[in-house]
């Protein structure tokens, strides 16, 4: 997916990573063109914010952003005279890093043996805040947030021509758009959440594996620092002491159910682990760790299964996806047989040789 | 591989209430894998007032696998071979679990002594004594731990006394005892090792 996002700093013509970057150096790709800020809510630019403000659940943003950056070249004038007007009205020249005399378009550049990053000026960092100054005229919803107020506190108090944003409960900055209701609340939803995230991680940082008796976020190396959640029970481990114990072969008489299944501690047997990099404190926040644990893996095709040329031993509880290659998910019907006392039992696997096997031949 | 960052927390959470639970974990030497463990006779059982050590050694899986644990002081127990010191109790076997430590399992072995299990011996003579001969086996046990568990009879005054008069010089003799809980066999045992 990344591959072909265009890499923003190859397009200013100097990737460090070259080869090895997981963006794409190909100049046919679209680069990405989102900007984070209306995403975490805190976009002080607003309508006139250069880059596009989507929300980020939408997935063909990629797609979507190749056809606006076409719209964008073929009228480069709009945002290269923007620029100009603002110069004009601040008559702030040098701070800009635009050499003297740099005509309205941006365009001549392009005749230039100039670098290529010259080539993208058009679509720079947006200016120093100090040097956008708000027409007094502008809808209140149109201006910008101070970003200073936003970060701490800003030093021009009440002079300063940027709106303060309300205080928002959870961080406690001054980020909430009086005038734009629909991004104050997006900022509030994704703020509390990634609170209530902080707060359960420091809380997890306190739970010790009872196997290795270490802190499991405390570990060494980074790929232990996870817990192994067990269905069944609320007793805390690192995933690699539970998967070690689970996977331990069973010797001298070891059950596989009774013993390496069950916990450790109470003995009561799961049947599966869920890697969680957080601890959960609640019924609530197991099953959320569970369920979405459980639906990223059945966004991902069973090996087993291997789009129904293969046959996988889980069956029906399989978490990966079962599907074929038209998408087509695999339909299970489960055959019932009336067995002799009256019971009802799942066929499986019959095989006519176990007819034939136990036919008497006299 | 044995996993040594939590034999280190075991030994350190052992040493820690050595006074409520009179149960002592020590290194045999530098190597981790093999300790002596050392716990009370429990009171009210033919085993009181006797000091018990067990032979540790630890298996690669370990924590992953049980420990091997084996009496070095003779004892007259139904699930305790009284020739080899083995013991036959279940979470040393296949009911371990790596959340049991050896603390725990030499707790589980000092409850064994307190309740035998003669029905599932390990001991034969041991335990048709025990089931035929009650006051006997009582008996016999009482015996054993007299002669071979009773280390702790002897002050430590005497016990440094006993192993100077072999021939150790005193200061060394008193760190060896120190060493090994106060010991005088394995403390014999450790000085002629050098």
């Amino acid at each position: 997916m990344s591959r072909r996002v265009l890499c923003k700093f190859f397009a200013h013509g100097a990737c460090l990573k070259g080869e090895n970057c997981e963006f794409s150096h190909d100049w046919k790709d679209p680069p990405n063109n989102i900007c984070t800020y209306y995403q975490k809510g805190i976009c002080s630019y607003g309508s006139r914010c250069r880059y596009e403000h989507v929300k980020p659940s939408r997935s063909d943003a990629v797609a979507s952003s190749s056809s606006t950056l076409l719209l964008r070249s073929s009228v480069p004038n709009s945002s290269a005279s923007a620029y100009s007007s603002k110069i004009g009205l601040n008559g702030v020249t040098a701070s800009t890093g635009l050499p003297s005399g740099v005509p309205a378009s941006g365009r001549p550049f392009v005749s230039h043996a100039k670098p290529p990053w010259n080539l993208e000026y058009g679509k720079h960092e947006p200016l120093d805040d100090y040097d956008v100054l708000e027409p007094r005229h502008a809808k209140p919803e149109d201006r910008p947030l101070c970003s200073f107020a936003a970060a701490g506190t800003c030093p021009r108090g009440d002079s300063c021509p940027h709106i303060h944003g309300d205080i928002c409960p959870s961080c406690g900055k001054h980020c909430l758009h009086p005038f734009r209701q629909e991004e104050s609340e997006e900022h509030l939803q994704m703020c509390t959440k990634k609170q209530k995230n902080i707060e359960t991680l420091k809380r997890s940082q306190e739970i010790e594996c009872s196997v290795c008796l270490d802190r499991v976020l405390l570990k060494t190396s980074l790929a232990e620092r996870k817990f192994g959640i067990l269905s069944e029970c609320d007793h805390p481990f690192c995933i690699s002491c539970i998967r070690n114990w689970r996977s331990t072969s069973p010797s001298s008489g070891m059950d596989v159910n009774n013993a390496l299944r069950a916990c450790p501690i109470c003995r009561k047997t799961s049947y599966f682990v869920i890697p969680s990099v957080i601890w959960y404190f609640s019924e609530d926040e197991k099953r959320e760790i569970v369920d979405n644990y459980k639906a990223k893996l059945r966004s991902i095709d069973c090996k087993h299964f291997n789009f129904g040329n293969g046959n996988c031993p889980f069956g029906t509880s399989c978490f990966y996806k079962h599907a074929y290659r038209d998408g087509r998910l695999e339909e299970v019907v489960l055959r019932h047989l009336g067995a002799e006392d009256g019971d009802i039992v799942i066929a499986k696997d019959i095989r006519l040789s176990d007819f034939i096997g136990s036919l008497q031949i006299g | 591989m044995i996993d040594f960052s939590r034999v280190q927390k075991e030994l350190q959470e052992c040493s820690r209430d050595i006074e409520s639970s009179g149960i002592r974990v020590t290194p045999k030497s530098d190597n981790l894998g093999r300790l002596t463990g050392i716990i009370p006779g429990p009171t009210g059982t033919p085993y009181e007032g006797g000091t018990f050590c067990i032979d540790i050694t630890l298996p690669d899986g370990y924590p992953f696998e049980p420990p091997k644990m084996q009496f070095a002081t003779k004892v007259w127990h139904p699930n305790i071979s009284s020739q080899s010191g083995a013991i036959c109790l279940d979470i040393l076997k296949d009911q371990w679990s790596p959340a049991l430590t050896l603390k725990t399992a030499l707790l589980s072995v000092q409850a064994l002594l307190s309740a035998p299990q003669p029905d599932d011996p390990q001991d034969a003579v041991v335990a048709q004594q025990y089931i035929k001969e009650y006051q006997t086996f009582v008996g016999t046990a009482r015996y054993w731990t007299e002669t071979f568990a009773k280390v702790s009879s002897l002050g430590v005054e005497e016990k440094v006394q006993k192993l100077v008069e072999m021939g150790f010089p005193e200061s060394l003799v008193r760190s060896t005892l120190e060493a090994v809980g106060g010991d005088e066999n394995l403390a014999l045992e450790k000085l002629c090792s050098g």
